[in-house]
């Protein structure tokens, strides 16, 4: 399977023109360059999914999906229009997302919908991951609770802005323009170009 | 122009996939592909996101890693520019497979098959059975949000209604609030369609020069339920034309019933 070239892993979120180089070789069907985008991106697509998931053994299996999805549609990818990064991870949220949006787990977790999910209590597993999530997390100190309350419930908690208005009682405008000012500030604070 | 604002506002909410309904994501995707400042924004949101994705990054287990490349190695890609690829799923799902294949070694051959046989089919049928689940909901999400727009047309302050007959048989009775911009279409009586036709709803623009599909009817026993229009401005002219089955882009006659929104 290594016939071509081996590749040597790089740093989480690093260089995203050497991802953007690795994904259209892998959609002309390179599987050491695949090999090479599993080795860069699988930590942060089984991260990801495993905190919207929350299931271990689920979260393994949509991260499947997702890579899997990588592989076949990688030719779709392009690079004018975002990142390679931003590319596979919104595959992976989407996927995640439909995964506990289903009724039975929906109603579950709003049965617990008391226990909000915040990034402070996770420990990154790489010196590179915890630089990048020391960042995000001072950036998200910089939100107000509010702000901060709607972007987690719907990124990380795979909840749709009709089930965060309702867990917060509060009305499905204002969350709509929670998340608008709470993420126009988290980008600014990152210094993400647009 | 109250629609604009409020559709730009969902950005944010459609950046981190936090729409409800497939209809949703289609509404504010059209709206996007109009405006330019939204796609700026949706982009910059979703870098945003992934950083916060990057942020929780975690060793997946390393079981991942050998049934993914198993997978790759045996899965055809997708040429460039291919629309199914959006949509998609993968066709299969085993993910069990790579792990029972190690332990298939240790099985008589004919069992493991047997058994890989029957956990692929189960775990098709749990997949599916899941996407039907998923979709019920978002189709009563849907009819509930859609209920609570209708009312919220009817009961308006400046709720106007109008009712007309139809040259070709029926009623069609339009209630509509400026101030909300929204109307809500009812009929009753429409004769039936033959084979192959459709009734269609439009919005036509004051100097008749825009024309917006507003979808479908949907007639059961000939009468429909409430249809909710949005985005209707002042002089919108709502009309009704009767079009090939599966609808068109722009009317191909001239609608037999016209209602001033």
């Amino acid at each position: 399977m290594r016939a071509s070239e081996p590749e040597a892993p790089r740093p989480a979120g690093g260089d995203n023109q050497y991802l953007d180089g690795l994904l259209a070789r892998v959609a002309r069907g390179d599987q050491a360059a695949f090999e090479a985008v599993y080795d860069n991106l699988a930590g942060p697509v089984y991260g990801l999914i495993l905190r919207v998931v929350r299931d271990p053994a689920q979260s393994e299996e949509v991260s499947q999906e997702v890579l899997l999805e990588v592989w076949r549609t990688a030719a779709r990818f392009d690079p004018a229009k975002g990142s390679a990064p931003t590319w596979v991870l919104t595959i992976a949220h989407r996927r995640a997302v439909d995964r506990v949006r289903s009724a039975a787990a929906a109603t579950a977790r709003e049965q617990r919908s008391a226990e909000i999910p915040v990034p402070h209590d996770d420990v990154a597993d790489t010196v590179e991951a915890s630089l990048d999530a020391e960042r995000v997390r001072r950036c998200l100190e910089g939100l107000t609770e509010a702000q901060r309350e709607s972007i987690t419930l719907a990124y990380y908690g795979g909840y749709s802005y009709r089930q965060v208005s309702r867990l917060l009682t509060v009305a499905l405008s204002t969350i709509k323009t929670r998340i608008r000012d709470g993420l126009i500030r988290m980008r600014d604070c990152l210094g993400v170009s647009g | 122009m109250a629609l604009r604002t409020d559709m730009h506002a969902l950005t944010g909410v459609y950046a981190l996939d936090a729409l409800d309904t497939a209809a949703e994501v289609a509404r504010f995707e059209r709206h996007m592909s109009r405006c330019q400042n939204c796609t700026g924004e949706v982009r910059g949101f979703r870098e945003t996101a992934t950083r916060l994705g990057m942020a929780v990054s975690r060793q997946p287990p390393p079981a991942l890693r050998t049934a993914v490349m198993t997978e790759v190695a045996r899965t055809r890609q997708l040429p460039a520019g291919d629309d199914r690829a959006r949509h998609a799923r993968p066709g299969r799902r085993l993910t069990l497979l790579p792990r029972l294949a190690i332990a298939g070694a240790a099985l008589a051959a004919a069992a493991a098959i047997t058994l890989a046989v029957v956990l692929a089919d189960t775990q098709n049928q749990l997949s599916q059975t899941q996407q039907q689940l998923s979709q019920a909901r978002r189709h009563l999400i849907q009819a509930e949000t859609q209920l609570a727009a209708v009312n919220a047309v009817r009961t308006a302050a400046d709720a106007t209604l109008v009712t007309k007959a139809t040259p070709i048989g029926g009623k069609v009775t339009v209630v509509s609030s400026a101030s909300r911009g929204q109307l809500v279409v009812t009929t009753s009586g429409l004769p039936a369609l033959r084979a192959g036709k459709t009734y269609q709803l439009w919005l036509i623009g004051a100097h008749g020069n825009k024309i917006r599909s507003e979808g479908l009817l949907a007639l059961h026993n000939g009468r429909s339920g409430p249809a909710l229009i949005s985005g209707v401005l002042r002089g919108d002219i709502f009309g009704i034309t009767l079009e090939p089955a599966g609808g068109t882009v722009q009317p191909t006659v001239a609608p037999f019933v016209a209602i001033p929104a």
